[in-house]
């Protein structure tokens, strides 16, 4: 073997398994070529079904995956490791604290200036007032490569963050499920009590009992939403946005239902320097936060300035600074790095460029890159700008990665590795995640992205010895339960996403139903002249709920009319957008709803959407017929989700909110169907038309068949409208849906609190409706005359709903910046 | 010259305006050259908390929080300021500009350093980093070329209210020549940054009413900046004043300094709620008159 050529994981240089590589070479060999390439697939599809994304950035959400052979690591190793980056991670915790305070390494020249003020991560209102004795790191990463010497160094140190635990864990939980067998030939280390120990250790962190934990998210924008979610979960503790939070007398509280509820530590997951608008750059965070941190009422890990020490160009200071710092030498090294900016190693680098890896000397976040993948004209323009500035680059010896074997098309094959390890604190020291995340590298990928996104990833198994607990077959796969809580503790505004998600549903199911209809009639060869006015009347209903352009509605018969139904499901239609709707409530809520729910949700919407874009065209006589499977479809989903939320979820919290949006939501829809159909000009004198009105709000409420049993053919306006508005045993009247409301907004509400009992107003005008109707002389006319008091009724419902929404959702307005703007542009 | 220093703010709100916080460079900074001799921050609305303390740059900095509806907040700094700049050196005697770079390169410049480096309102320009290079050929002594710099630009751009908006770039500062005393210093910032002379942005104001003979200066009655320059390790700091073309001597107080504007903006806060806002400012700054 040559010094050059990579080292093999797997083989020793005699072509030997290497003995932790033994009993999983044995297994793979076992399963054989073509089990292992099905397992892929397999692990691919349950990836996908569980919703686990990666984000390219700017780009969609793609698939996680993950090659079905683990990188075993020796547990003599694994203990080097951790010793090596435990070291490390206390090497950067005395930088940032220096750097953060007194900054000696700058007066004494250790670090050069450009690493520290030329830096965007030094964020400079951290550096006063902050307590000395609180750390700066609580959790650290180190991405790593193995060299052909067998030694792993570290390429790219990850403090601001570091992010990608969520990612193992799924790994080691899907892999386990999917390919057993590889897991009974070895003993392995398990991952949980790592999250166990982190967990306390956070609970530990804070500063007054009783306050909560939480992790600080940018969001379901973020494109790390899902490791969020997932880790939120893992360690059992809340999910939180800037905005969920606010700052009272110095103290940070989460903004629930039933009040401030106290927050003392907060994982932060979120840029550092995006937290506090204040003091911080950008709009996002919760204004006072630096300063809840400074007074000690809230503790924050990784601080917000941690990031700091991610600066590539750092690298080449380390071996110095563990020296000065620690006393002691690096164990762990880092590919060896040049800073550019020093004297004349720049002239090193530039004489033989494809020899290093160039990286920007302070932003850990760039994707390296490498002169020898360049063309020579980029090469030459690489070469020129370093030259141009040469102390904000940072180049490292050019690694050759070791390589271990990925299922591939054609069998097994061997592809270069990183490895990705995760240590936290706890209190005393530092400890790894006894696995990790490696990736496959391919020729093109850059070696040390913020995480493995496209690429395919490995789960990291670190060998039992005699002195580790063992992690068996079973008790592998603990599926994580989501954190369900009373009606109180949940955040206003996952409340509000509940009411929404409630609202869209129903808005989704009520506009199916419409369409079903419509297309029956539309399908039907030679309709009579009451079908054509049913039709003429459902265009109108689609038309007021936004599905159907106001001019075709009064166009019976018309051939356009097929076309323009049909409309509502092609791109940027109106039953897209609502999916669409849908969708978002349902990502915003990953982190409330059960994975089954979730996984069901996701799948069943991602189905939808695909039978909406493989609808055929508009002259294709079979585009009705599979309008009309697709809508029975979408009343299947959710009449899935109705069944799956009583199922599933715990009455309350989140589940009155969707309720309670649900029924709002139906509630009106009823008003404005029924104010639809009975508005016909000149229908009071053509008792006919009403007739046909009232006998088409029956259908549209699944209520046809109650009607017949009751009074037979004969339909007369009272007792229909009784059915539809007043019959509290009707799940599909108006009068059920707001006595729902009201028992819903009972639980939601303080004792004593007046808002459910501004519902009984509006149940009994929908009483006194089909009362003066039933009175009239001519029940006929007296129902052609009440599409106005319909619409009041509807009305006075959304003035319900409003007052419900600002009640419970926006306890706070929007925060805005002033004084940046106007102070001193007044003239001077 | 001993001077009273009195700066209101003044926020009408639209409307009620819930939770607020802000943070206010409006403490005069003491220093060998500027005594305070007494200083005080009144808010209306009081505040329901305050902090004080030093950020960063060893500025004094308050932090207000406001946690009940308000329709108007007014901050008032009042303070009572003895001011006597050192006279600067002889510009000839100064050391070369390049000497000065290279100091800020080493490590007896590492304080000094912060300032040589591009920030978010001061951002590197090459227009400017040539603007600059005509103040300093080779070997040019580093003040001599300040105070050319100073002076061309009070000579070559034009002071005018309203062409510039909440953060120009030095890029339009450059090209249409015009601006404010914020432009100006963000412009004069930018320039010796980009040949590697360290350069500080100082707020602060100038005196409302000009010595007897003088003229009226530009940027009195309001928040003044202008330029911390940087002679090497030996001699220090000087301030230069573009918008008036003036070394600064016993004509202005100082508040704090930063990188920029960003760093050091009087008064700035997060509102909730609040609706449109409109904002009235007043400095006086008189010569003390019992001391005379």
């Amino acid at each position: 073997m040559t010094a050059d050529s990579p080292l093999d994981e797997m083989a020793d240089g005699s072509g030997h398994a290497r003995p932790h590589w033994r009993g999983l070479q044995a297994a793979i060999f076992s399963l054989g070529r073509g089990v292992l390439a099905e397992r892929a697939a397999m692990l691919e599809q349950a990836f996908a079904e569980e919703g686990i994304t990666a984000f390219l950035p700017g780009e969609q959400a793609v698939n996680w995956r993950c090659d079905p052979i683990p990188l075993p690591l020796s547990a003599a190793e694994f203990a080097q490791l951790e010793a090596g980056l435990g070291q490390r991670a206390t090497l950067l915790e005395a930088i940032l604290s220096d750097l953060y305070g007194p900054r000696d390494l700058l007066a004494e020249g250790v670090l050069p200036t450009d690493l520290v003020y030329g830096n965007p991560a030094f964020l400079r209102p951290c550096r006063n007032g902050f307590a000395r004795a609180d750390r700066h790191l609580m959790f650290y990463a180190a991405d790593l490569l193995r060299g052909p010497d067998g030694q792993w160094r570290v390429l790219a140190d990850r403090t601001g963050q570091a992010s990608g635990i969520a990612y193992a864990l799924e790994n080691r939980r899907i892999l386990s499920r999917v390919v057993p067998e590889l897991f009974q030939a070895q003993k392995i280390q398990q991952l949980r009590p790592f999250l166990e120990t982190t967990g306390e250790a956070l609970q530990a962190l804070s500063p007054a009992d009783g306050a909560g934990v939480a992790l600080l998210t940018g969001g379901h924008t973020d494109p790390l939403w899902f490791e969020h979610v997932m880790l939120a979960r893992e360690l059992s503790i809340g999910l939180v946005e800037g905005g969920d939070l606010t700052i009272r007398g110095g103290v940070v509280f989460l903004k629930t239902l039933r009040g401030l509820q106290r927050i003392g530590v907060l994982l932060r997951r979120q840029a550092g320097n995006r937290i506090d608008p204040l003091e911080l750059a950008g709009a996002s965070g919760t204004p006072g936060l630096l300063d809840a941190i400074r007074s000690g009422a809230v503790r924050v890990v990784n601080g917000p300035g941690a990031a700091l020490v991610e600066a590539p160009g750092l690298a080449a200071f380390l071996p110095n600074l563990c020296r000065r710092l620690l006393n002691e030498d690096l164990l762990t090294p880092s590919q060896a790095t040049l800073w550019l900016g020093e004297g004349a190693v720049v002239r090193t680098v530039l004489r033989d460029l494809e020899g290093w890896v160039i990286r920007p000397a302070v932003d850990g976040a760039a994707a390296p890159v490498l002169p020898t993948l360049l063309s020579t004209e980029d090469r030459a323009e690489l070469a020129a700008r370093i030259a141009a500035n040469p102390a904000r680059y940072a180049a490292s010896v050019a690694p050759t990665p070791s390589v271990m074997p990925c299922v591939g098309p054609n069998g097994l094959e061997p592809k270069p590795v990183a490895l990705r390890m995760f240590l936290s604190f706890d209190g005393t020291r530092w400890r790894a995640l006894p696995g990790g995340l490696a990736r496959a590298l391919s020729e093109e990928d850059a070696l040390a992205g913020r995480l493995p996104r496209n690429a395919l990833s490995k789960d990291v198994w670190v060998l039992a010895d005699e002195s580790t607990a063992v992690q068996g077959v079973l008790g592998l796969a603990t599926p994580a339960l989501a954190i369900r809580r009373a009606a109180g503790d949940l955040p206003s505004r996952v409340a509000d996403n509940f009411f929404w998600l409630g609202r869209y549903l129903e808005r989704l199911e009520a506009s199916a139903r419409l369409q079903r209809a419509t297309i029956a009639r539309l399908l039907r060869p030679s309709p009579t002249p009451r079908e054509l006015s049913e039709q003429q009347l459902l265009c109108a209903c689609l038309s007021v709920g936004g599905m159907l352009p106001a001019e075709f509605a009064a166009m019976p018969g018309s051939t356009m009319v097929g076309a323009m139904v049909l409309r509502a499901f092609r791109q940027h239609g109106a039953m897209r957008s609502l999916l669409g709707d849908v969708s978002r409530q349902v990502d915003q809520l990953r982190d409330r709803l059960t994975g089954e729910m979730h996984a069901v949700l996701t799948r069943s919407l991602r189905v939808l959407g695909e039978e909406m874009r493989r609808l055929p065209a508009d002259g294709d006589s079979r585009a009705l017929e599979q309008a009309s499977v697709l809508t029975a479809d979408v009343l299947e989903f959710a009449a899935a989700v109705a069944g799956l939320a009583a199922e599933n979820m715990v009455r309350g919290g989140g589940r009155l909110f969707l309720d309670f949006g649900r029924r709002v939501e139906r509630a009106q829809a009823i008003l404005q169907e029924l104010a639809v159909v009975l508005d016909q000009p000149g229908a009071v004198n053509q008792p006919g038309r009403i007739e046909a009105g009232l006998r088409l709000a029956l259908e549209l409420r699944d209520s046809v068949i109650t009607y017949r049993s009751r009074y037979l053919a004969v339909l007369q306006p009272a007792p229909a409208l009784d059915l539809i508005l007043a019959d509290e045993g009707n799940p599909r009247g108006l009068a059920f849906q707001l006595l729902t409301a009201r028992d819903l907004l009972r639980e939601i509400v303080e004792d004593g609190d007046q808002l459910p009992a501004q519902i009984d107003p509006l149940l009994s005008e929908a009483r006194a409706i089909v009362r003066d109707v039933l009175a009239a002389r001519d029940q006929m006319v007296a129902a052609a005359r009440l599409p106005d008091r319909l619409r009041a009724l509807e009305a006075a419902i959304g003035v319900l709903s409003d007052r419900v929404s600002r009640r419970y959702f926006t306890l706070l307005p929007v925060a805005r910046s002033v004084g940046m703007d106007a102070d001193i542009r007044g003239a001077a | 010259m001993k001077y009273r220093v009195r700066h209101a703010t003044h926020y009408a709100y639209g409307s009620a305006v819930e939770l607020a916080t802000h943070v206010v460079h409006l403490r005069p900074r003491p220093l060998p050259w500027q005594r305070v001799l007494s200083e005080r921050i009144v808010t209306e609305p009081a505040a329901a908390r305050r902090r004080d303390g030093l950020d960063h740059y060893d500025n004094l900095v308050t932090w207000l929080f406001l946690d009940l509806p308000h329709a108007d907040f007014e901050v008032t700094a009042e303070s009572v300021v003895e001011v006597a700049y050192p006279p600067p050196p002889p510009a000839e005697t100064t050391p070369a500009w390049e000497a000065v770079v290279a100091a800020a390169q080493g490590p007896e410049g590492w304080r000094e350093a912060e300032f040589r480096f591009e920030s978010p309102m001061a951002e590197a320009n090459a227009d400017a980093t040539a603007y600059a290079a005509a103040s300093f050929p080779p070997g040019t002594p580093v003040l001599v070329g300040l105070l050319d710099l100073n002076r061309r630009i009070r000579t070559e751009f034009r002071f005018r209210a309203g062409v510039t908006g909440i953060s120009t770039p030095v890029a339009q500062i450059i090209q249409k020549r015009e601006g404010v005393c914020q432009d100006f210093s963000h412009l004069m910032i930018s320039a010796l940054r980009g040949i590697g002379l360290p350069a500080r942005y100082v707020s602060g104001y100038i005196r409302t009413r000009p010595p007897p003979g003088q003229p009226r200066r530009q940027g009195a009655d309001q928040s003044h900046a202008w330029v911390g320059c940087w002679l090497g390790p030996e001699l220090g700091w000087i301030d230069l004043d573009p918008t008036n073309g003036l070394v600064v001597q016993d004509e202005h107080v100082v508040l704090g300094w930063g990188r920029d504007f960003g760093d050091v903006s009087p008064v700035r806060g997060i509102i909730l709620g609040g609706g449109d806002h409109s904002l009235t400012v007043t400095v006086d700054l008189e010569p003390d008159d019992e001391s005379h």
